[in-house]
């Protein structure tokens, strides 16, 4: 299925073609085409068990596909670990924000890609000062990037994970389910990050449940169902009602 | 408000550390009254810090073990198992240096086995180590038929002036040692990368794997540094003493695990500093000296020990409440 945009051939940023995966008997994905532009925001919405979840984590590293083909601004990709995604300038930003909540801000932003000076002695004014430049950036103002992860807000820890993202150069950025679990303004204040993203050239892959969320935030949606696509519709062609009704019926395929 | 929730965070590391400094120094100034000022002796203080240095060295190693996630309960076993080793090769008559570095081998490859297990088979540190600690030592009951063994320390005067020397005929070398470690392993742990790694592992071991960390071989690395302390200790033990016994070690692991509850590392993992290690262990090695001199049966030992972990455990609790409860 491709998206109706009229004629225009446009690069596009990632390209998956044909994704296959299965967990024993269960086929969770059943061969997949998915496909983000640059500086896309990219809804990718579905009730559980659509494989949602397994195909981020496909693009991702965590998972490799049974069968299928990775483009990557066009080139073709080979995708086995999550060190190759962020090679690429794939980032995900998890669920469980992938945060230590007894280290600091600084130490988290960082965390595996320790700036060092000799020895491997961490840098650790760099660090500090490069994690205030970041969480600036996004319009987030803490006081020192010593704070403790667990000393933030769920809004806040959002924050420094998208933060961490947007330190890095991503290309583009997987959100899988930000908002959950924070309250309103929490969750309108990821919203915000998110759109600082669109700000930079960044493509984004928001996977949610909650489509008031993403409605406003995304430029297209890809609804999923059982493991197959079932809809790819650009913003203004559609609505949340005609979203939730997809995810809720979905066409049966013979 | 979020300024008082930060300054409430700093204090209460500097709190953790200063408390365990407070009781540390409580405790000293209790057995020195209750023991008529032998706990203070320039005698007492120079066996309390040869004797116990070598508890506390090894102790250092399990401390960042723990801020890692991880226990190891085969420390006396890996201890006695080395011992074992380097007597034998002193009876060969292997150049004792060498002899020395052979044994620091064998403790890092029995660290390498502990990681390899716990990681790879994906055992919890607590089992796998606890069927080494039985392994080892049964090991060397067997080869060793429970018998002591002599060490002749004139073969090697300068091994024995390094290990158990008295700098400026006062200070004991093992001292030295024990800050020596204990300075390295801190500036590992809080300023380079790979203390990050550790503590990331502790924390939380997920983050670190999808930020790319390689938690396994961290936590292994960790398990080597154990197996390397003990080594050295072990050798140093055998020199001070003259003598190889199977019963080295006994007890290390859970007075060794006390150490570092006292001195602030949580048993979850992600928590702990090297300062707090060292104090803690220095307290366990205080109380067991204080207690001798105190002239008190060593049965009471345990008793004491058992009192100070609860109430250290407890104090970290309510430590950890009040800074939740206010953030």
């Amino acid at each position: 299925m491709t998206s109706s945009r009229g004629g225009k051939e446009e690069r596009s940023l990632v390209r998956m073609v044909g994704i296959e995966k299965s967990f024993g008997k269960v086929q969770a994905l059943k061969g997949l085409d998915f496909e983000v532009r640059p500086s896309e925001v990219v809804g990718l919405v579905g009730d559980n068990g659509a494989g949602k979840s397994t195909l981020i984590k496909v693009l991702s590293g965590y998972h490799l596909a049974d069968k299928g083909e990775i483009y990557f601004e066009e080139k073709k990709v080979s995708i086995t670990s999550s060190l190759d995604a962020r090679k690429l300038g794939i980032e995900t930003v998890y669920q469980e924000q992938a945060l230590a909540p007894n280290m600091s801000i600084s130490r988290n932003i960082f965390m595996g890609r320790e700036p060092a000076k000799s020895l491997g002695f961490m840098d650790k004014k760099s660090m500090d000062r490069r994690s205030m430049e970041a969480l600036e950036s996004m319009g987030l103002h803490l006081r020192s990037a010593d704070a403790l992860i667990a000393m933030l807000s769920g809004g806040e820890r959002q924050g420094v994970a998208i933060a961490r993202v947007l330190h890095f150069k991503a290309k583009l950025v997987i959100l899988d389910e930000p908002t959950i679990a924070l309250s309103v303004k929490e969750a309108q204040q990821v919203l915000e990050f998110i759109k600082q993203l669109g700000k930079e050239g960044i493509s984004v892959i928001f996977i949610t449940h909650n489509l008031y969320h993403v409605f406003p935030s995304a430029d297209r949606f890809v609804v999923l169902a059982r493991g197959e696509k079932i809809a790819d519709v650009e913003k203004k062609d559609t609505s949340v009602d005609e979203l939730v009704e997809l995810i809720i019926k979905p066409p049966s395929h013979n | 408000m979020r300024d008082s929730k930060l300054r409430l965070a700093r204090s209460f590391f500097a709190y953790r550390s200063a408390s365990i400094l407070l009781v540390f120094i409580g405790l000293v100034v209790f057995f020195a009254v209750f023991s008529q000022y032998r706990f203070i002796s320039p005698a007492n203080i120079k066996v309390l810090l040869a004797f116990g240095s070598e508890f506390t060295i090894v102790a250092l190693g399990i401390g960042l073990l723990m801020v890692c996630g991880e226990f190891d309960l085969s420390v006396g076993s890996i201890l006695v198992f080395c011992s074992f080793i380097f007597i034998r090769l002193f009876e060969m008559g292997v150049n004792l240096f060498l002899a020395g570095f052979i044994t620091l081998g064998a403790g890092a490859l029995v660290g390498f086995l502990n990681g390899l297990i716990t990681t790879k088979a994906r055992i919890p540190s607590f089992i796998t180590t606890l069927g080494t600690m039985m392994l080892w030592r049964g090991v060397t009951l067997l080869l060793s038929l429970g018998r002591t063994r002599p060490f002749d320390t004139e073969v090697s005067p300068l091994l024995g002036s390094i290990l158990t020397g008295k700098i400026g005929g006062v200070i004991p070398a093992q001292a030295i040692w024990f800050g020596a470690f204990g300075l390295v392993l801190g500036l590992v742990l809080h300023l380079h990368k790979f203390g990050n790694w550790v503590y990331a592992t502790g924390d939380n071991k997920e983050a670190a794997r999808a930020m790319g960390i390689n938690t396994d071989r961290t936590k292994t690395i960790c398990f080597m540094i154990v197996g390397i302390l003990c080594a050295f200790v072990a050798v140093m033990q055998i020199v001070r003493v003259s003598t190889f016994s199977s019963r080295a070690g006994d007890g290390w692991e859970l007075k060794a695990i006390a150490a570092s509850v006292v001195g602030g590392t949580s048993l979850m993992g992600g928590i702990g500093s090297m300062v707090g290690i060292f104090l803690g262990a220095l307290t366990i090695s205080a109380i067991e000296n204080g207690l001798v001199v105190m002239r008190i049966s060593y049965f009471w030992t345990y008793i004491v020990f058992g009192l100070v972990i609860i109430s250290s455990v407890l104090f970290g609790l309510y430590l950890e409440r009040k800074r939740l409860g206010r953030g």
